[in-house]
């Protein structure tokens, strides 16, 4: 029978700026002259239904973050499909003021689909060749979430930053949940926060599908390693990820014979991540009427097991 | 107030002859009372002591009348005390004089003219009558009475304890203008569960007003308790409304001695239809008002006022049950006349109008007393009808509303002091600020209206009464029971709904509040277990003692009612997949979300929050419109009711 | 098909029963996703198109299966799955033979599990669908427990295999029951011009309504409730014909197509009008047939 997706591309359609003219070829699709349902295609008006994201227009300083808001609810595995020549370049509006250029500057693309205004048959088109590109994603995404150990786990860089702070939303949102409040730190860390902190610590990133799903950061101060903000994607949770990101970033700091972890007092998962990992609790901190925090250390005794462990 | 060495000798004496269950009777009567007195004086630390001995003595008591009673059939007490009825006559004169003087005061000059009325009759009949007056019985219990003290026994002990706690925080919230006056008010509160005691288990009718009349004046004054000027007037308007009743019950006690010469509950049903049905219609009539049916219902509404304990108390569980009971108790009587029928209309369209008003309602405690009020008008339906079926499932509706909508009183009560409103609307997000309050919400309000649960069990067998006796006055039930869901699913669906942060409300909720929630919770799970029990040991035998057959639910279906039980107890398992396998990511906000599911950017780049409201149909379920068609309608009912019985 | 002596727990019975049920469970989705399949190809055709094949709805869930799960709150899901549970326990219960207003009830807690996920998501799109379901539930229950009723005078039971037994059609008894029925099926089938809450077409009003928030393997749930909740809606359809299996059957057809010609004829319509018609259609048809059967016995 073949994959399903291909058999039932459900699409979501946005218009960043265009002139509507490439918004309406998109709808004459549905019309019965190219009648694309019967391709399985349906427009669900969703993106939380999607899975194919048509972006048309140039995509301006306005709408930028819608575009990249409705794309984050796409679930996983999804594509992008840029239609007209503004969604592909910028076109003619690249070297306005206010204008991206390209819906490839905001989010990742996958299908171009050229033309002012793209023709029906050339959206079909597109939309057909996004379905492989889908249906590649998808076998990745089924593959890689079985098995965490094939995941490669490297050093990040400047430019992963913005990605590294919206994982870092994601992952720490359940935390809030917790508590009830939304005063956690990670939620609210800005970019130049990050920034400043990633001059003085080491960034480690794990990527399936050239996107980022983990990250953990650490620094050394005298003899102890910090180590801080490990994040997971929640859809990789409890596959075994967040211990070894832990054991990465400590083989990160060979010599120290001591690490220290904090996190909420709440947070009974993350306590047992740590223990799990040989962290014991030192103390507790009140800081303020409803937070505790909570630290945790590894001391690292013989230099020999040390190296075992490496 | 009533001397006591009278009342107990002769009661230990009668606790030879009937194995102790008239003593029973009297210690569940007076044992109330005696905890009032001690409580009108007691201070903090007694009055602890004093409401927690009470909450296990009475309960277990009323448990104990079950098992001295279990196989034995209706029980007679003759009980004889001269004095004892002097002493009533004299407080009740008392009584009168209290409330006429309270009418004067307030300015009420209806309440003076009825108890007026009331009083010159009561007394003319009891002098002129009162030595040729031959009461066999004073006494009795059957299986219906033990339903009853059972409810007021826990129930009602519950609320005791619950106020406690309760009680403490009300007077740390409301300082103007009521002054703390708890001991005023546990005082009441026990002579008010004593008198409801006597209520159900007087066979005398004058003994049966008597106890009545307490009631009402309990009432009185404890929605007065705040003594704002709402208050005093919602509770003027109460006791108004309940002297309406009064005078109707007195009437009723002497037409039925005049034609008959019996003034005896037991004697009165015997009399059937042929003889007992104008004093039948106006016990009835009392029992409405009681009950706060329609063209009386602004009572119930008004005494929302008072403290949440009092509402659960006397205006959901026992007091306004003590109406309907009266009707159920009179359905052999109503049975097939016409009167009956216009009393179950009555019932039919309160209980319609009441459930259509709840929906308009975003007061919490309003919709539940339109809720308390609808079904009410169910069960009052279910006595006019009188058929066997239908009594089976009105003593059904007692029993199951009594505690769920006990226990959402309480909770609201709860609720109200943390959040500070009785507006749904701000209930939003309980489930996280109020984990476990709001779960008991949710049990409560499942308790109220699906399946499998008591009241959707009672219900049921209410349309099927309704059907086989005239399937017209089903459409009533069929109609109500539609907003009636609307209007607590709803409910239940803003507990749940999270769109802004909330901090943990529930810490310092006291012990002795939580107890008896959970106890409720329980039981309104609990008792659909094991009401199969309940209806074949208590509630058939009483159905079959009247009308020779009786009713029961289908095996079959009982097994599959356990069944969705059991799947419904699985929800909570599935909490152990908690945050598994899924991702989380705002709501959808149409691209616009501001970093969150609970914040949007609106025009100009300006944040905004997420609002969510409940809709409430004014257009089609406002409350004035409404309520005046059901006055006007229930009113011409009355009269008609009236008019059909004494002609 | 449903020769049960209702009520009665006998030896064999309860075979049957279980039977009954698996057959049911097994069966009902497949028939349900093929109807939703003819379903889009007969809209299609309706409006001159050449529309999807018959199967699309299965590769629909199958593609759906695989998808990430997204959610805004992590309960969200579970209410779900209790919806989708207690819609198949509400078809066993039917095509069992059980009491008619007991499936009824049943099938109430199953939409309010559906809703009450809605509410949890607590996003403005799926709140306002859960409150416009709610709606919708008010305004076709009337209808449907005066069905019970009407087929209850008629038979002397509400157990569906009596009824199901009953000699004569009970068509002849309860026309305006029966009409009745139709027109709140147009809200249960979730169909213009009454699909206030969700629509399987994208109107854009409200996005997806009460499903907005729901992705992945839980939208498939849903798919497949309703799979289920059609065979069964359509199986209370049957038995107004129950007496001629061969008519029941295409009565119940013939209102299926019925349902998909409204709706592609009409365009959504206000809740209020929703509301109003269908007690109306409950009052006027429901209870005049009623109190017709009741001066008439
Ligand atoms: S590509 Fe042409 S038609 Fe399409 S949006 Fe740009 S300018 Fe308009």
């Amino acid at each position: 029978m073949g994959s399903p997706f291909k058999k039932s591309p459900w699409v979501i359609h946005y218009d960043a700026s265009s002139c509507n003219g490439c918004d309406i070829e998109v709808l004459a699709c549905l019309t019965p002259v190219y009648d694309v349902e019967r391709l399985g295609i349906i427009n669900t008006g969703n993106p939380k239904h999607a899975d194919i994201f048509l972006v048309t227009g140039s995509v301006n300083e306005q709408n930028k973050e819608v575009v990249q808001n409705i794309y984050q609810q796409l679930p996983e595995p999804k594509v992008v499909v840029a239609i007209g020549i503004c969604a592909t370049s910028g076109c003619i509006f690249r070297d306005c003021y206010n204008i991206q250029g390209g819906v490839d500057k905001v989010i990742p693309v996958d299908v171009y689909v050229p033309g002012c205004a793209a023709r029906p048959e050339a959206i079909i088109d597109g939309i057909i060749q996004s379905l492989r590109v889908l249906e590649e994603k998808r076998q990745i995404m089924s593959s890689m979430s079985g098995s965490i150990d094939q995941m490669i786990v490297e050093k990040a860089n400047q430019s992963d930053l913005p990605e590294i702070l919206a994982l870092q939303k994601i992952a720490y949102q359940s935390e809030q949940e917790i508590y009830a409040n939304s005063s956690l730190e990670p939620l609210n860390q800005t970019m130049k926060e990050l920034e400043q902190e990633f001059r003085s610590m080491t960034f480690l990133k794990v990527m399936v599908n050239g996107k980022i799903i983990g990250t953990i950061r650490g620094y050394k101060q005298g003899e102890t390693a910090y180590l801080s903000r490990e994040a997971v994607h929640p859809y990789f949770q409890g596959k075994g990820l967040g211990s070894r990101l832990i054991k990465e970033m400590e083989s990160y700091f060979p010599l120290t014979n001591r690490f220290e972890v904090f996190t909420w007092f709440k947070s009974k998962r993350n306590i047992y991540l740590y223990e799990k990992n040989g962290y014991r609790q030192f103390k507790t901190e009140q800081v303020s009427e409803t937070m505790e925090y909570v630290y945790l250390e590894k001391i690292v005794k013989a230099k020999g097991s040390q190296d075992e462990e490496q | 107030m009533i001397n006591l060495s009278a009342v107990i000798d002769p009661g230990c004496r009668a606790l030879f002859f009937y194995g102790g269950i008239v003593g029973l009777l009297l210690f569940l009567i007076l044992f109330p009372l005696l905890a009032a007195l001690v409580l009108l004086f007691a201070n903090d630390r007694l009055r602890n002591i004093m409401v927690k001995a009470a909450t296990v003595i009475i309960p277990v008591y009323s448990l104990g009348l079950v098992f001295t009673h279990f196989n034995l059939p209706v029980f007679h007490f003759a009980l004889q005390i001269e004095l004892m009825n002097r002493i009533m006559l004299a407080l009740e004169i008392l009584l009168g004089m209290y409330i006429f003087w309270v009418g004067l005061k307030y300015r009420k000059y209806w309440i003076s003219i009825l108890i007026f009325i009331q009083v010159v009759l009561m007394t003319g009949f009891e002098l002129s009558n009162g030595h040729n007056l031959v009461i066999e019985h004073n006494l009795f219990v059957d299986k219906f009475s033990i339903i009853m003290a059972l409810i007021i026994g826990i129930i009602g002990s519950l609320i005791g304890l619950y106020a406690l706690g309760y009680m403490k925080d009300f007077h740390a919230h409301y300082q103007e203008p009521s002054k703390d006056n708890r001991k005023f008010f546990f005082f009441i509160i026990y002579v008010f569960l004593s008198a409801m005691f006597g209520i159900v288990f007087s066979n005398n009718l004058l003994w049966l007003y008597f106890f009545w009349e307490i009631t009402t004046l309990c009432s009185f004054l404890l929605i007065r308790y705040k003594q704002t000027e709402e208050a005093v007037n919602n509770a003027s308007r109460a006791l108004l409304y309940n002297l309406l009743g009064g005078v109707a019950f007195v009437i009723a006690i002497i037409y039925l001695y005049v034609t008959k010469g019996v003034v005896e509950l037991d004697k009165m049903i015997a009399l059937g239809k042929a003889g007992a049905l104008v004093p039948a219609v106006l016990l009835s009539f009392a029992g409405m008002t009681k009950a706060a049916q329609l063209p009386f219902s602004s009572w119930l509404l008004g005494a929302m006022v008072a403290p949440s304990p009092v509402s659960a108390l006397l205006h959901s569980s026992t007091m306004v049950k003590a109406g309907v009971y009266l009707i159920i108790r009179l359905a052999p009587i109503l049975q097939g006349s016409l009167a009956g029928l216009l009393i179950a209309l009555v019932g039919g369209v309160t209980f319609l109008l009441g459930s259509f008003i709840a929906v308009s309602q975003s007061n919490a405690k309003r919709v539940l007393a339109y809720s308390t009020i609808a079904n009410l008008g169910l069960i009052v339906m279910c006595g006019g009808i009188g058929t066997y079926e239908a009594v089976w499932a009105g003593i059904m509706l007692i029993i199951f509303h009594a505690i769920a909508k006990c226990l959402l009183f309480l909770n609201v009560g709860v609720i109200e002091h943390r959040i500070h409103s009785r507006d749904i609307e701000d209930m939003s997000g309980l489930i996280i600020s109020m984990p476990r309050i709001s779960i008991m919400m949710q049990i409560g309000i499942a308790g109220m209206f699906l399946a499998p649960f008591g009241m959707l069990i009672s219900k049921w067998a209410v349309l099927k009464a309704l059907v086989d006796y005239n399937p017209l006055l089903a459409v009533f039930v069929v109609f109500g029971s539609a907003a009636t869901l609307f209007f607590w699913v709803k409910w239940m669906g803003k507990l749940l709904e999270v769109v802004k942060p909330l901090q943990d409300r529930e810490k310092g909720i006291s012990g002795t509040e939580m107890l008896p929630l959970y106890i409720l919770a329980s039981l309104t799970v609990g008792v659909c277990a094991f009401y199969p029990a309940i209806s074949s040991r208590l509630i058939e035998p009483y159905v079959i003692d009247l009308y020779g057959r009786t009713t029961t639910m289908a095996q079959g279906n009982i097994v599959i009612m356990s069944f969705m039980m059991g799947l419904i107890a699985l929800f909570p398992l599935s909490f152990i997949n908690y945050g598994k396998r899924v991702k989380v990511n705002d709501s959808y906000l149409s691209g616009d979300n501001a970093d969150s599911s609970i914040k949007f950017y609106g025009a100009a780049g300006s944040i905004k929050d997420v609002q969510i409201k409940n809709y409430y149909l004014e257009n089609y379920f406002g409350e004035a419109k409404l309520t005046e068609n059901g006055i006007v309608l229930c009113s011409i009912f009355l009269v008609v009711m009236f008019g059909v019985a004494f002609l | 098909m449903l020769d049960l002596p209702g009520g009665h727990v006998r030896g064999g019975f309860l075979m049957k029963t279980i039977l009954i049920i698996m057959v049911y469970l097994i069966f009902a989705p497949l028939l349900g996703g093929l109807l939703a399949g003819i379903d889009r190809w007969i809209s299609a055709r309706m409006q001159a198109r050449f529309g999807p094949p018959i199967w699309q709805p299965f590769y629909d869930v199958l593609k759906l299966r695989q998808k990430e799960n997204i959610v805004v709150r992590r309960s969200q899901n579970f209410y779900i799955f209790f919806f989708l549970l207690f819609i198949i326990f509400t078809g066993g219960l039917f095509f069992a033979g059980y009491d008619l207003l007991l499936v009824i009830f049943a099938l109430t807690l199953a939409g309010i599990f559906f809703v009450l996920g809605a509410y949890k998501a607590s996003s403005p799109y799926s709140f306002l669908g859960a409150e416009r379901e709610l709606l919708q539930m008010m305004a076709y229950e009337p209808m449907v427990i005066l069905v019970a009723i009407g087929m209850y005078m008629v038979t002397g039971s509400f157990y569906i295999a009596d009824i199901n037994s009953f000699p004569h059609p009970l068509l002849r008894y309860l026309p305006g029951l029966f009409l009745g029925f139709v027109f709140i099926l147009v809200i249960k089938f979730r169909k213009s011009p009454f699909d206030l809450s969700m629509s399987h077409h994208a109107h854009q009003e409200l996005v997806r309504g009460i499903i907005t928030e729901f992705s992945g393997k839980t939208l498939a749930w849903i798919e497949i409730a309703h799979w289920y909740e059609n065979v069964f809606l359509l199986g209370i359809v049957y038995l107004f014909c129950a007496s001629q299996p061969l008519a029941g059957c295409l009565l119940a057809l013939a209102v299926y197509f019925m349902v998909i010609l409204v709706d592609n004829v009409f365009a959504r319509l206000k809740w209020q009008t929703m509301l109003e018609s269908s007690w109306a259609a409950a009052a006027v048809l429901g209870l005049g047939n009623i109190i017709v059967l009741h001066f008439l016995r």
